[in-house]
């Protein structure tokens, strides 16, 4: 027997890790938000149910995906979120939560802590009420978010704190960095790339840091610029996903990845092993290698 | 390992077959085991599918012995070493003893 945190040996394709964007609900109106943009009743409407969601995840568990992250919108402002989470965690699956931790009560880490998770993300963008709450839109957001982080720190379950750098919180990164290093077992991650609205727009631009002031903003921290001269010395690796990962939004369509949405095989329809091993080799991705294996076909072009 | 030792399973590690391989994952971890899943070999895999609360070792290592081509005193060994493990980690509790009908 072997203790591992991953698997030690997969097939060269293998859905293991699926990252599923269960709504795009959220209780925030965060401005460089790519999902925003569906977080309205005619949408959310069209979400999947309950059953749906159950239904497909049980498709993943019996075609041995491992790796689960619900992330939304805000996962946790489906009233059924935990069912879902709790069901996933029951049926083996090692569960990541992307949260802007703002709707997390005692009640809620109580039932983290009896099923805890593989680890819990909370978005952190700014280390002061104003800067913060300037960025989410919600007043009182601030101190919700710090109380979820002190609520899951008290039951040890694993947390990752991290920040989209953009223009309105570029001068409190390193405070909110060095706020997650005095909690002492909590990682921190900075992400530096904006995304188009998923119906589009162009919003989340409009906050987006330039090249010059990304550098600033990493010169300023030794971490940070370590990582940044990393990334850029190296070329990007040739994009993987579809191989080992894969996307399901919230409408039950699955996806390369959740930044390339460009083709869809709709779950609703047709069963998860057909959509992995058959749909999914055809879609393209302009990120791919020209070729990568024989066991996906990135170039296919399609309408 | 006293063969007529009977072993039931902790619900609390649920099994996984992910691309050929058999995967314990105990859903209630604590920190120190948060990035921890226990991964079985052949034999282990087939172990543990025939614990089940009722049968004491000594007959499922008779059952495995008819199934496989293995020796009885390397069954014994990998059968005490997976025991050992699968205790250690809490995977499976002693629930009895059995009684030798002899």
């Amino acid at each position: 027997m072997i203790r591992a945190d991953k698997l030690p040996h997969l097939p060269e394709r293998f859905p293991v890790a699926c990252q599923w964007e269960i709504t795009c609900r959220c209780n925030l109106r965060c401005v460089m938000c790519y999902t925003d943009c569906y977080n309205r009743p005619e949408f959310v409407r069209q979400e999947l149910t309950t059953p749906e969601i159950l239904r497909i995840m049980d498709e993943l568990a019996e075609a041995g995906t491992l790796e689960l992250c619900l992330t939304g919108g805000e996962p946790m402002a489906r009233t059924d979120f935990f069912d879902i989470y709790e069901h996933a965690a029951r049926n083996g699956f090692l569960v990541t939560v992307f949260t802007n931790g703002t709707l997390m009560t005692e009640t809620h880490a109580d039932r983290f802590a009896a099923l805890p998770p593989h680890r819990i993300e909370i978005s952190l963008h700014g280390a002061t009420q104003e800067t913060f709450e300037r960025i989410t839109q919600g007043k009182g957001s601030h101190d919700r978010c710090l109380n979820a982080v002190r609520l899951l720190l008290d039951r040890h379950i694993p947390l990752v704190l991290k920040t989209t750098a953009m223009t309105l919180n570029q001068n409190e990164v390193l405070a909110i960095k060095r706020y997650v290093a005095s909690l002492g077992s909590v990682r921190y991650k900075l992400g530096e790339d904006m995304r188009p609205e998923l119906d589009g727009g162009c919003g989340p631009f409009h906050y987006a840091l330039s090249n010059q002031d990304l550098t600033v903003l990493n010169q300023q921290d030794d971490d940070l610029w370590a990582e940044s001269c990393k990334q850029q010395s190296e070329d990007p690796p040739p994009c993987r996903s579809g191989m080992h990962r894969f996307h399901i939004d919230a409408y039950g369509r699955l996806q390369l990845c959740s930044g390339n949405r460009t083709r869809s095989y709709d779950l609703r329809a047709g069963s998860f092993r057909e959509g992995f091993f058959e749909a999914l080799p055809t879609f393209a991705c302009q990120w791919k290698a020209p070729v990568v294996s024989e066991k996906i076909q990135p170039t296919v072009h399609h309408a | 390992m006293n063969p007529a030792t009977i072993y039931s399973k902790n619900p609390d590690f649920v099994q996984r077959d992910v691309a050929g391989e058999c995967i314990l994952v105990p859903i209630r971890r604590t920190l120190t085991d948060a990035k921890s899943i226990f991964v079985l070999n052949d034999t282990g895999a087939a172990l543990w599918n025939r614990i089940d609360g009722t049968r004491p070792i000594h007959e499922i290592a008779s059952e495995f012995a008819e199934e496989y081509d293995v020796a009885a005193e390397q069954l014994s060994q990998d059968f005490e070493t997976l025991l050992a493990d699968l205790l250690s980690i809490h995977a499976i509790e002693e629930v009895a003893v059995a009684h030798d009908p002899s």
